[in-house]
C-alpha cells in the first residue's frame, strides 16, 4: 500500500504552488516501532506504536516554510497546503536549492521483517541477555535489558516532479549492568544494531553482549580512579569514533559552514588533520545504522571523503545549503521526522583504516591513557572544545597496558586533536548511535579504527603522575 | 469526555481490559529562525496523539498512535491488550483513584493565539539587529529563533478520571560568535514566558553578548585549590543531574546514588531542593501529573538532609508509600518518574555579597561534560569555562580546566547560596542561585 495516493500527492503539491511558491515538497512518513525491556529478571515492558503524518515544505523567495500534520484526509492535508502558502508568503529573498541527482539504489535487504516476529523469541533474547550477565558474577546486582526495532517508511514528493521512496528496518539490543562492592557502585552498557531484521540475532548472540557488558562493569570495581593531566591518548576503535563525530564531524556540516561558526570555514584544500587521517561520510553502507537509499529529501546518498590524507574535501549538505553555497547535493539531508525541517546530518561517519596494530601503538607507548571505550560527551561546535567519558579506560605504561582506571575523562580541541593523531591502526569498526542536532535525534554510525594522539589533557580524581605537571 | 475517550474505554472493556487509562496530547508550534536580517525558515503546525495503557490480571500494556482515524484506534486498543499479556503481572500495576485537583493559574496565554505571526517574526530579527550592534566584537549570530507552543493534555480512565489542562509557552533563542584575531567564541541565551510579552528582548541580547566577547582571550591557569562560584545557569545544570537520582524508579533498580539515604545528610545544612510543579513561573508546571494524581511541591533535601523520593502510582505502591504526583510522559510513553521543576532555594545573599567572599578563586559560567557524570557513583570530571575571581570581582577569562570528584560530596561543600534564582531546562526546568563551594582542586596547566 502506498503511503499516500500519487493523485492527491499532485494535488496537495499543486494546492501549495498557487502561492506562487518556487518549490513545493511534501514529505510523508509512516513508523512502527515497539519496545520491550526486562528489568529484575522480569518483562517490564512491552510496548508499540505508529506514527504517522506528513510535513509540507515550501520555498518562496529564499525563505523557507514549513507545516506538518497527522491528519493524512484529503481535507486535512490540503488545509495544511494552504497554511504552508499562506505563511509561506513573506520571502524577500533569492531561491537557491541544489539540483537533485542521481539515481536511488534498491532498497536495504530485510530478511525477517521484525514485526512478523512474535514478542515471544524476543523476550526469550532478552531473559537469556539477562541471566548471561547475571551469571558473570555475584557482584552484578542489576541488569536492564532492552529490545526495540523500527520500521519507517517515507516519501519524497516535489514540485520538480521527483518522486522518492525509502523504507528503513532497524533492531536493536540493549544491556546496561550495574555491579556493587562494598558500597562501590559501576556501570556498563552494550547496544548492537543495525538496519537488518530479526535474522541480526542469527549472527549476533545478545548473551555474548551482556556478558561484556558485566564483566566491565565488574572489572570497574577493581580500577583504580584515573590520574589526570597531558598525556598521550590511545583511542579504541568502534565507538571511539564518537569523539570525531562530535568534535569535527558536527563542523564540517554545511549548515555551520555557511554561517561561519565552525572553525572548519573555508578550509577545503588546506591541511586540517595530520596526513595519516582520512575521514568520510557514506550513507551506502549495507545494513548499518545511518544508511539512506535516499535521504530525507528523496536525494540518493553518497560515499562522500570529508578529510583526505589530512586535507579538507568535502562538507556535507543538504538541498537548501548546496544551493546557497554553490555545491553539488550530498545526500545528507535528513530530518528526524515529518515534524522536522531537513538540515545536513552525517550518516555513517569513520576515520579510514591506517598501517599499524593495535599492538604496534601500545607497544610504541611509553606512558599513556588506553582509552578502550569512549562513553557520553559533549563539544561546543564554534571552537571544537570537547569532553568525553572514558567507559574502558587502561594506564599504558613502558608500551604495555597496565591497570584499569574509571572516571576518567578526555577534554581537548578537536581540530587541534586532528593534528596531533601520530598512529593509526588498521583494525576500523562501526558503532551505531542517534545524534542530536537542533532537538532532532537521527540514527547515525560513527567509527574508526585505534589512534593514538600524542598528546591530550586526562581529566580524573586521581594523583596527578610526577612530569605531567608544568607550573 | 470526548468522544475518542469514551469509544475508546468502551472497546478497552468490551475486549477484556480491567482497567484503561487513555493519555491524549494536541498542541500547536510557531517557530521562526531569522538570519542577516531574514527569516532563514518558518515552522507552523498542529499536531497530536493518544497513549493507551490497559490493565488486565494485573499486566500493563501500552500502545500509542498519532492517527485519529476509527480503525487507527481499535487498533490501538487491541495492541495495548495484546502487549499486556506478555508483560509480567505486578500487584503493584494500578491505576490511581481519581483525586480531585486544585486548578492553576496563569499556564496559559489565551492572548498568545491571536499574536501577529509578523510580530514574532520581527522579534527574532530585532534580537539578531540588536546582538550584532552592542560589542565591536560580536558582529555575526549563529541562531537567532523565536518559537512559541501551546498544548492541552487530557486524562480519561475507566475509575472516572477526566482530567485536562492548557499550557503555553513563548521564548526566543540567540546565539552570537564574538571573534578577535584568530579566536571564536559562542555566547548564548534564552528568554521565556507564557507569551510573547513577558519576553526579555534587551536582556537575552545583553546576556548573549557578553557570554561570547566576555570569553574571548580565555587562557588556562595553573592546577591550583581555589574556592568555586558556579553561575545559576552552571549550578543548575548540575541540579539537572542530580534530579533522575530523586525517582523512586531509580532507587528501585538501583540507579540512584540517593538510595538508602533518607534521613542522611547528603548536603550542606544551606542546601534546600524541592521540586515544585505549582511553581508559577515554572515551564514545567501542571495542575497534576501524567496519571491525573495532583501535583503538589515535595522538599527532597531539607537543610541537607534527604527526604525522600519522587512517586508515580506504580513506585509508590510498591514501597508502601504515596505517589507524590511526579509521573511524567508523553503520549509516546508509560508514566515514568521524574521532576518538573527542580529548585535550589535562594538564600539572602546578594551574587555581589557572595563574590566578595572570595579573594582568589574560579567563577565557572560554563561547565562541559554533564552528561559523562555516573548517575549511579556520582562521580564526575567536567570542563570548566569562566573568570577569575580576585578580591571578589571578576577578571580574566580562564578556560580548558578540568575538575573531578562526586555529586554527594560536591553538595557537602556548598558554603554559601545567593539570592539570584535563575532556571533552565537541564532535565526538568531547573532553577539555582549564584553558588559558593569552598576549595576545589581545579587542574590547569
Amino acid at each position: 500500500m502506498p503511503l499516500l495516493e500519487q493523485s492527491l500527492v499532485d494535488s496537495v503539491i499543486k494546492r501549495a504552488l498557487r502561492s506562487g511558491a518556487d518549490f513545493v515538497e511534501l514529505f510523508v512518513e509512516r513508523k512502527r516501532n515497539q519496545s520491550i525491556s526486562v528489568e529484575e529478571s522480569k518483562v517490564q515492558r512491552v510496548n508499540s506504536g505508529n506514527d504517522l503524518g506528513a510535513g509540507l515544505r515550501i520555498i518562496h523567495q529564499g525563505t523557507v516554510s514549513y507545516v506538518y500534520t497527522e491528519d493524512l484526509s484529503e481535507d486535512g492535508l490540503l488545509k495544511t497546503a494552504d497554511l504552508a502558502a499562506q505563511i509561506g508568503r513573506r520571502g524577500g529573498g533569492r531561491f537557491a536549492f541544489a539540483e537533485l541527482s542521481g539515481a536511488p539504489r534498491p532498497p536495504q535487504r530485510i530478511d525477517v521483517p521484525p514485526d512478523t516476529v512474535g514478542p515471544e523469541a524476543k523476550i526469550e533474547l532478552l531473559l537469556e541477555a539477562d541471566q548471561a550477565a547475571r551469571a558473570v558474577s555475584g557482584a552484578v546486582k542489576q541488569v536492564a535489558v532492552g529490545y526495540g526495532q523500527s520500521a519507517q517508511e517515507v516519501l519524497v514528493a516535489t514540485s520538480e516532479g521527483i518522486h522518492h521512496s525509502d523504507s528503513r528496518t532497524r533492531v536493536r539490543l540493549m544491556v546496561h549492568a550495574v555491579a556493587e562492592r562494598n558500597g562501590e557502585i559501576q556501570t556498563a552498557m552494550e547496544a548492537p544494531g543495525m538496519q537488518r531484521g530479526f535474522e541480526f540475532f542469527d549472527d549476533t548472540s545478545a548473551a555474548e553482549y551482556a556478558r561484556a557488558a558485566a564483566e566491565r562493569a565488574v572489572a570497574l570495581l577493581d580500577a583504580a580512579p584515573s590520574p589526570a593531566g597531558q598525556m598521550a591518548v590511545i583511542i579504541g576503535n568502534e565507538f571511539g569514533g564518537v569523539l570525531f563525530h562530535e568534535a569535527c564531524g558536527h563542523g564540517l556540516e554545511a549548515d555551520f559552514v555557511g554561517k561561519g561558526s565552525t572553525v572548519f570555514t573555508g578550509k577545503i584544500g588546506q591541511a586540517v588533520a595530520s596526513p595519516i587521517v582520512t575521514a568520510i561520510d557514506d550513507g551506502t553502507m549495507p545494513s548499518r545504522w545511518g544508511t539512506l537509499t535516499v535521504d530525507d529529501e528523496g536525494v540518493p546518498t553518497r560515499r562522500n571523503v570529508l578529510i583526505q590524507d589530512g586535507v579538507l574535501v568535502s562538507y556535507m549538505y543538504d538541498r537548501l545549503r548546496a544551493g546557497q553555497q554553490n555545491h553539488p547535493v550530498t545526500g545528507n539531508g535528513r530530518r528526524q521526522s515529518y515534524q522536522h525541517l531537513p538540515i545536513p546530518r552525517m550518516t555513517n561517519t569513520f576515520i579510514a583504516a591506517g598501517a599499524h596494530t593495535v599492538e604496534d601503538i601500545i607497544a610504541a607507548t611509553p606512558r599513556g591513557l588506553y582509552a578502550r571505550k569512549l562513553g557520553a560527551g559533549q563539544v561546543d561546535v564554534t571552537t571544537g572544545d570537547f569532553v568525553f567519558a572514558v567507559t574502558e579506560g587502561y594506564l599504558i605504561e613502558g608500551g604495555r597496558i597496565g591497570r584499569p582506571v574509571r572516571g576518567a575523562t578526555i577534554v581537548g580541541n578537536g581540530p587541534r586533536a586532528l593534528h596531533k593523531v601520530d598512529m593509526v591502526a588498521n583494525d576500523l569498526k562501526l558503532a551505531p548511535g542517534t545524534c542530536g542536532k537542533e532537538g532532532q535525534g537521527v540514527p547515525v554510525s560513527v567509527g574508526q579504527p585505534t589512534i593514538r594522539i600524542s598528546e591530550l589533557t586526562v581529566g580524573g580524581t586521581g594523583v596527578v603522575p610526577a612530569g605531567a605537571m608544568r607550573q | 469526555m470526548n468522544s475518542i475517550g469514551e469509544s475508546v474505554l468502551a472497546r478497552c472493556k468490551a475486549q477484556g481490559a480491567e482497567d484503561a487509562e487513555l493519555y491524549i496530547s494536541r498542541g500547536t508550534e510557531f517557530t521562526v529562525r531569522v538570519y542577516k536580517g531574514a527569516i532563514e525558515s518558518l515552522v507552523s503546525a498542529e499536531s497530536r496523539g493518544i497513549g493507551l495503557r490497559t490493565f488486565r490480571d494485573h499486566r500493563v500494556g501500552f500502545s500509542y498512535t498519532s492517527d485519529f482515524e476509527p480503525a487507527a484506534l481499535d487498533g490501538l486498543v487491541d495492541e495495548a491488550l495484546l502487549n499486556g499479556r506478555y508483560n509480567h503481572a505486578d500487584d503493584a500495576n494500578v491505576l490511581p483513584d481519581p483525586r480531585p485537583f486544585e486548578a492553576l493559574g496563569g499556564l496559559a496565554s489565551p492572548a498568545l493565539a491571536g499574536v501577529d505571526p509578523q510580530k514574532k517574526i520581527d522579534f527574532a530579527l530585532e534580537m539578531e539587529r540588536r546582538a550584532t550592534s552592542l560589542d565591536a566584537r560580536v558582529r555575526r549570530v549563529s541562531d537567532a529563533m523565536y518559537s512559541d507552543g501551546s498544548g492541552r493534555v487530557e486524562i480519561y480512565n475507566s475509575r472516572g478520571l477526566e482530567a485536562s489542562f492548557d499550557r503555553t509557552v513563548a521564548y526566543g533563542v540567540l546565539e552570537t560568535i564574538a571573534e578577535q584575531d584568530s579566536e571564536m567564541q559562542s555566547g548564548f541565551a534564552f528568554t521565556h514566558g507564557r507569551d510573547m510579552d513577558e519576553l526579555d528582548l534587551a536582556g537575552v541580547v545583553k546576556e548573549a553578548v557578553e557570554n561570547a566577547a566576555g570569553l574571548l582571550g580565555a587562557r588556562p591557569v595553573p592546577t591550583a585549590s581555589v574556592p568555586v562560584v558556579l553561575h545559576p545557569h552552571a549550578a543548575a545544570m548540575i541540579l539537572g543531574v542530580l534530579g533522575s537520582s530523586f525517582s523512586a524508579d531509580a532507587v528501585i533498580k538501583r540507579r540512584s546514588l540517593l538510595a538508602g539515604k533518607v534521613g542522611e545528610q547528603v548536603a550542606a545544612e544551606i542546601v534546600t531542593i524541592t521540586d515544585d510543579p505549582r511553581l508559577p513561573e515554572g515551564l514545567a508546571s501542571r495542575p497534576f501529573d501524567g496519571e491525573g494524581v495532583p501535583a503538589e511541591r515535595n522538599e527532597l533535601i531539607g537543610a541537607g538532609v534527604l527526604k525522600g523520593y519522587l512517586h508515580n502510582t506504580y513506585t509508590a505502591k510498591r514501597t508502601n508509600s504515596q505517589s507524590t504526583g511526579s509521573a511524567v510522559r508523553s503520549y509516546k510513553s508509560v508514566p515514568e518518574v521524574g521532576v518538573s521543576n527542580l529548585v535550589l532555594k535562594p538564600g539572602t545573599l546578594s551574587r555581589e555579597a557572595l563574590l566578595a567572599r572570595v579573594s582568589n578563586g574560579l567563577h565557572v559560567s560554563q561547565l562541559s561534560g554533564l552528561n559523562t557524570v555516573n548517575p549511579v557513583s556520582g562521580e564526575f570530571s567536567l570542563g570548566l569555562t569562566g573568570h577569575w575571581i580576585e578580591n571578589g570581582r571578576l577578571t580574566r577569562p580562564v578556560k580548558e580546566l578540568t575538575v573531578a570528584g562526586n555529586v554527594i560530596a560536591l553538595l557537602k561543600k556548598v558554603t554559601a547560596v545567593a539570592d539570584d534564582l535563575r532556571f533552565m531546562f537541564a532535565g526538568g526546568f531547573c532553577g539555582s542561585p549564584t553558588v559558593l563551594i569552598e576549595e576545589l582542586p581545579v587542574g590547569g596547566l
